[in-house]
């Protein structure tokens, strides 16, 4: 993890393993399937549901500033803890949560790198169905990071100006219009295609199949700048369908690669592809 | 049935009636329980000819029903050896039960034959397998959890059913064991010692052609295994639908990477059919042969078709995993004419 640039953010399995009991380790873990924590996660690990716990449940928003406090505060988590996420599909929505609590200006996160399939495949890993009952704390947001989020006019300024990369990081059919969503997925649009100017680049590009890890930062450096085309020394938009596999290439380019300046569009395609008169390419 | 229960009753003394029958007697077919009329050499699935169908009569093809199993299923077979394994080691209980990933069958009949035994079972399945299935596996008193994940469950890869299924046994040991019929040998051991010896007895070793399909890949290697220790010279052909199918239990050529039962070198030919074509040919065998063959059997019989006008002569025995009843649904989406709107246009 060492040319990366900033590896403090990553955590590996034995790390966990070996601070499962350090009270200012604090292990969260948040899925695309919110049913996977129930059936199984590390020891001591708190569960959040993405669609019930990270969202506002009026208005399509990131949660509040007051109800991620209550969460946290339930949680019994400190502003000066450490917050290890990880979850399932490489780690789409523990990046997730890992771009709002970094919106909300949390110093410690962390990722646990592979997410739970890692852990689940070493044998030496325990597992548990106990969910913790922590003592509640009195957790204040001081300030918060709106520079990290893009927003819909944000978006269309760049397919005016072209003035910042956009990376399209879904699935090449998503990108091309061949499907609005991935089979079963239940978030949708009105029209399948991209934003004019974006660049395709799955966010899968990052991982490595075999454990859900990041690639190394020679084979990112790869992928992003020198096949990719993203220039570096621009600002960068990244989106995807609802902004968790957004926030997994976000998560690459800001920590593993250092670049300055990105942006996750959590709107994404479910807002940009249901706005009335924006340009769409096919 | 009432009236056969008067004549037991009344012509044979109850003291009487349970040493006047022959019981686990393959030729009355008089059991003790289901797990005796399990398929063995000597009580074997059927083997039916292939009659108007066939187009090279000078390559008999014969269906091996294994939907005659007492789950309808080819997975009786593996399910009865993971199950008699985890007996043997003392691996369930009363309250330690199953957990497996599967696109239907084997979680029918390892449900149905721990329920019979007294064990829970819990079966993780893809959302993608009929709601035939579904239904079918909450009556024989499984636990169902429905995943988002593809048709085939696919080992190693992301977080679908097979790991779901890990994850129970593995937070919750004292409760869940899992077979795993993805990696476990006694799915290959169960069609070495039953599938392949049947088919080789069936035949009296003329067999030329053995037609499979793949999935976790147990009936292929343990039968092929079998029947090549017999006769080299038995070709074996996997028939396997084009990407983006719709046959639960298959794979497509580019994920059999991932199944680690595969023993390619038995595997002779690999056709790859249109799996529209497996909706297709089971409506032709249940037309036009009386067979009411599942899908997979429909794709497995379109590969025979073209190998037989190929090699054109032979005997050839295709496995016909699973029959039509659970795939109603299924062939209304892929074959339109079955729909009511088409019965209702020929009707006007």
């Amino acid at each position: 993890m060492t040319d990366y640039a900033h590896p403090e953010v990553l955590v590996d399995t034995n790390w966990v393993r070996d601070h499962l009991n350090d009270p200012k380790v604090r292990l969260v873990e948040v899925d695309v399937d919110t049913k996977s924590y129930d059936a199984g996660h590390i020891p001591g690990a708190l569960g959040f549901n993405w669609q019930t716990q990270l969202q506002d449940q009026v208005r399509r928003d990131i949660i509040s500033q007051q109800d991620l406090e209550k969460l946290l505060s339930a949680s019994g988590i400190k502003p000066t803890d450490a917050i290890i996420l990880y979850g399932d599909n490489s780690n789409w929505f523990a990046c997730y949560a890992f771009w709002i609590l970094k919106f909300y200006g949390h110093t410690d996160v962390r990722l646990l790198n592979g997410g739970r399939l890692k852990w689940l495949n070493e044998s030496d890993k325990p597992m548990t169905t106990e969910k913790p009952s922590p003592a509640p704390s009195n957790y204040k947001i001081s300030g918060t990071h709106p520079e990290l989020r893009a927003k819909l006019p944000d978006v269309l300024q760049i397919v005016e100006d072209h003035g910042q990369n956009l990376i399209d990081v879904r699935s090449t059919d998503e990108y091309t219009g061949k499907i609005i969503a991935p089979p079963g997925m239940s978030e949708t649009a009105q029209r399948p295609g991209h934003v004019p100017t974006a660049q395709s680049i799955p966010w899968s590009l990052a991982a490595n199949t075999a454990d859900g890890t990041f690639k190394s930062c020679d084979e990112l450096r790869a992928v992003y700048f020198e096949k990719g085309g993203v220039d570096r020394d621009k600002p960068t938009v990244t989106y995807c369908r609802i902004g968790e596999r957004s926030s997994h290439t976000w998560f690459v380019l800001t920590y593993l690669l250092g670049q300055n300046n990105v942006r996750n569009y959590d709107g994404s395609w479910t807002e940009y592809g249901s706005v009335v008169g924006v340009p769409i390419e096919r | 049935m009432k009236i056969g229960k008067h004549i037991m009753s009344e012509i044979i003394p109850a003291e009487k009636q349970t040493t006047s029958i022959a019981i686990n007697h393959h030729g009355t077919r008089v059991y003790e329980s289901i797990f005796d009329m399990l398929p063995s050499v000597d009580n074997p699935t059927p083997l039916v000819r292939i009659s108007r169908l066939n187009p090279e009569p000078g390559l008999s093809l014969f269906a091996k029903l294994e939907w005659v199993n007492p789950f309808g299923s080819v997975k009786d077979r593996a399910a009865a050896y993971m199950l008699r394994e985890l007996e043997r080691t003392g691996s369930v209980s009363a309250t330690r039960g199953i957990v497996e990933a599967t696109s239907g069958n084997t979680g029918l009949s390892l449900a149905g034959m721990a329920g019979a035994k007294g064990y829970h079972t819990t079966v993780v399945v893809p959302n993608q397998i009929p709601e035939e299935k579904k239904i079918l596996l909450k009556i024989v008193g499984a636990q169902l959890e429905v995943l988002n994940d593809s048709l085939c469950p696919t080992p190693g890869l992301g977080d679908g059913s097979i790991n779901r299924a890990r994850t129970h046994a593995r937070a919750e040991p004292d409760k869940y064991v899992h077979p795993n019929q993805y990696v476990n040998q006694q799915n290959i051991q169960a069609h070495y010692e039953t599938t392949g010896p049947e088919i080789w007895r069936q035949t009296e070793g003329r067999v030329t052609h053995l037609f499979v399909s793949l999935g976790t890949c147990g009936t292929a290697t343990g039968t092929s295994r079998f029947l090549k220790s017999k006769n080299p010279n038995i070709r074996v052909v996997a028939v396997q639908p084009s990407a983006g199918h719709d046959v639960p239990g298959l794979r497509n050529v580019a994920q059999l990477e991932v199944s680690e039962l595969l023993d390619r070198a038995l595997i002779d030919d690999l056709l790859e059919i249109e799996y529209e074509l497996a909706y297709r040919r089971a409506l032709d065998l249940c037309r036009k042969e009386g067979l009411l063959a599942g899908p997979s059997s429909g794709l497995i019989f379109e590969g025979a078709r073209r190998i037989a006008v190929r090699d054109k002569v032979g005997l050839g025995v295709m496995i016909f995993c699973d029959n039509i009843l659970k795939y109603t649904s299924s062939m209304v989406r892929h074959l339109p004419e079955l729909s009511d709107d088409a019965a209702r246009q020929t009707r006007e």
